[in-house]
């Protein structure tokens, strides 16, 4: 059983790889689609790190991916990178985890719950009208246009984008096995045990939030070589947030395949909707998010691990 | 630069802020009862607005008689809110219940952007522009009103919970809900009666901004922002300390318009907001150091 799951480790990132080759990415809706899910992915493990696994929701995410964004539209403007350049996209997602470090010692050094998302939230606006009263170093409200001559084909963007997703899922994977996993999971189910037993809560939240913000850093990066206008309104928008936190907890907080899950079943949900519903959609993210907590606390993985669960109760 | 000006500022400060100031009194009940941060209450009051503005524009119903039938409607709101989303999840912690106001606030922004299009809305009567002129100062009269249907709604809620069996059992069950469930007091009846009140002045803030503001179906978000500032001000859970951390909301607002441009208005008010989360946490206002 282990084994067989462990070589869809592979089977699934190598299948995922060849499909730019059958469907033509030019054209393709699929690749396009499945490039979206793999941000969606990506943003949602990047937030289940932090809110998830280490307890501490922060309602501030979008700032990460807007900023991640934003390090790419300004140095591309000024010359400094190109097109998908590599170092433009990984400045985008170190200039997150910065920010992430400079802001989330005084925050979580001081607020906790409640407090902690507010703060969050607050900082978050702060950037946004930053950037929109940026004048023209950021391009105020109406935002940075890059050059669209050198895009040809979403398929770096498919390949990036799946990287990015595997980054993601390895890292919370490896953290989750390490000690370090072992501790932020301590500290959201008890802070003052955790705090007891030696672990020193804030230097593993600050890492969780700036590891967090590093994923979504990339996300941001890499969709902005995607979408050539970056604006507040659309990088700055509080979807960033809304959409990593539904599916986290859509999926199943705090586990390493419910984001998966999530992220793929509400790309898919989102699709569907896009097409039949189109005017009423964006209802629907704010209904399913309450729906699910109310009876899926344990996400959607959760009815399985029920299941499951049920079946040992059974057999014992 | 004249003394005429800073009072005027003041002014304006003062009656715009007494709005934010009822909306973080719900909030703060809400907060002390159930310890729910209700994220979206901004929504609901923008909600409000466009009732509001929809009695106005087809019925030609008055916006301030309106309350007649706003504030009712919004108790009984407030009391199907508590009942549908939170009754369920009020013992599980911040996180569903966060999550879960969080999801409201998106449910409704985008229904209103569905339902009456993301164009703003500016409801004009014939008193919109009408200014009373005291001492030199200009005061604007919807402005003034909005004033005093905060005071009102306060005094309302101060007299509730001070001076009725109800509202004395709303304040045990905020100081401390285990004491109270075992004198007898029945926390989901509680709760519901203080989502309803809380719900309740966010009707009073709806007809307020109707009559003050332009409002779309985004403002929301904001107006949430601010209440929550206001509260923060003010600590969470008290209720008199929330008026006043509205009102000194407005006045920081009032001043930081005027000396810096639009926007960077808001950036300050965040700003105070961290720094009081940060190193104030129980509010400027609250009479007790402790914040257990």
């Amino acid at each position: 059983m282990k084994h067989k799951k462990r070589l869809l480790w592979i089977i699934i990132p190598i299948a995922l790889a060849l499909l730019p080759l059958i469907f033509d990415p030019e054209s393709s809706y699929l690749i396009y689609f499945l490039y979206m899910t793999f941000i969606y992915i990506a943003l949602t493990q990047s937030w289940n790190l932090v809110g998830g696994y280490t307890g501490q929701v922060s309602l501030g995410h979008y700032a990460f991916f807007g900023l991640g964004a934003y390090v790419v539209a300004i140095a591309w403007s000024r010359g400094l990178i190109n097109f998908l350049s590599p170092h433009g996209m990984l400045a985008g997602g170190l200039g997150a985890a910065i920010l992430a470090i400079l802001i989330g010692i005084p925050l979580l050094s001081k607020l906790r719950g409640d407090y902690f998302a507010l703060g969050t939230l607050g900082l978050g606006e702060i950037l946004r009208l930053a950037t929109v009263k940026g004048g023209a170093f950021t391009g105020g409200p109406t935002g940075i246009l890059l050059s669209v001559a050198s895009f040809t084909t979403i398929a770096p963007h498919y390949y990036i984008g799946l990287v990015i997703t595997l980054l993601a899922l390895g890292a919370t994977w490896t953290i989750t096995k390490s000690h370090i996993g072992l501790a932020l999971v301590a500290i959201r189910d008890n802070e003052a045990v955790a705090s007891a037993s030696g672990v020193n809560i804030l230097k593993f939240k600050v890492f969780a939030l700036a590891a967090g913000a590093f994923i979504a850093g990339l996300c941001g990066a890499l969709h902005a070589n995607y979408i050539f206008q970056i604006d507040p309104q659309g990088f700055y928008s509080l979807n960033w947030t809304l959409y990593p936190v539904l599916m986290t907890v859509l999926g199943g907080a705090g586990t390493l395949f419910g984001p998966v899950i999530g992220a793929v079943f509400l790309s898919i949900g989102f699709e569907l909707a896009r097409y039949f519903l189109p005017e009423i959609h964006p209802i629907f993210s704010g209904l399913l998010m309450i729906l699910a907590i109310m009876f899926l606390p344990n996400g959607l993985i959760g009815l399985r691990l029920r299941k499951s669960k049920r079946a040992i109760v059974k057999k014992w | 630069m004249t003394i005429d000006i800073i009072l005027q500022l003041l002014i304006n400060g003062i009656l715009f802020g007494a709005m934010y100031g009822v909306a973080a009194i719900g909030l703060s009940l809400i907060y002390g009862t159930m310890k729910i941060v209700f994220i979206a209450q901004g929504t609901v009051i923008i909600l409000v607005a466009y009732a509001c503005f929809w009695l106005f524009q087809s019925y030609n119903i008055n916006p301030y008689l309106s309350l007649v039938f706003i504030v009712p409607a919004s108790l009984l709101v407030g009391m199907g809110f508590y009942q549908v989303l939170f009754r369920k999840v009020a013992k599980a912690g911040s996180f569903p219940t966060l999550i879960i106001a969080f999801g409201f606030l998106a449910l409704l922004e985008n229904f209103m952007a569905v339902a009456f299009t993301s164009t703003v809305k500016a409801l004009q009567t014939s008193y919109s522009s009408y200014a009373l002129t005291v001492l030199g100062l200009k005061i604007s009269f919807v402005r003034f009103m909005a004033f005093i249907m905060a005071l009102l709604g306060t005094g309302v809620v101060f007299f509730f919970l001070k001076n009725t069996l109800m509202g004395k059992a709303v304040r045990a069950v905020s100081e401390n809900l285990e004491y109270a469930t075992m004198i007898g007091i029945t926390p989901h009846l509680i709760n519901t009666i203080s989502f309803a009140i809380g719900i309740g002045l966010a009707g009073i803030a709806g007809v307020a901004t109707a009559t003050t503001y332009a409002f779309d179906p985004y403002s929301g978000f904001v107006f949430s922002l601010k209440s929550m500032i206001a509260l923060a001000l003010g600590g969470m859970g008290n209720v008199v300390g929330a008026l006043f951390g509205g009102i000194l909301l407005g006045v920081i607002e009032s001043y930081a318009a005027f000396f810096l441009t639009g926007g960077w208005a808001d950036v300050i008010s965040y700003a105070v907001f961290l720094l009081v989360l940060m190193f104030k946490s129980e509010g400027l206002f609250s009479r007790e150091a402790d914040t257990k």
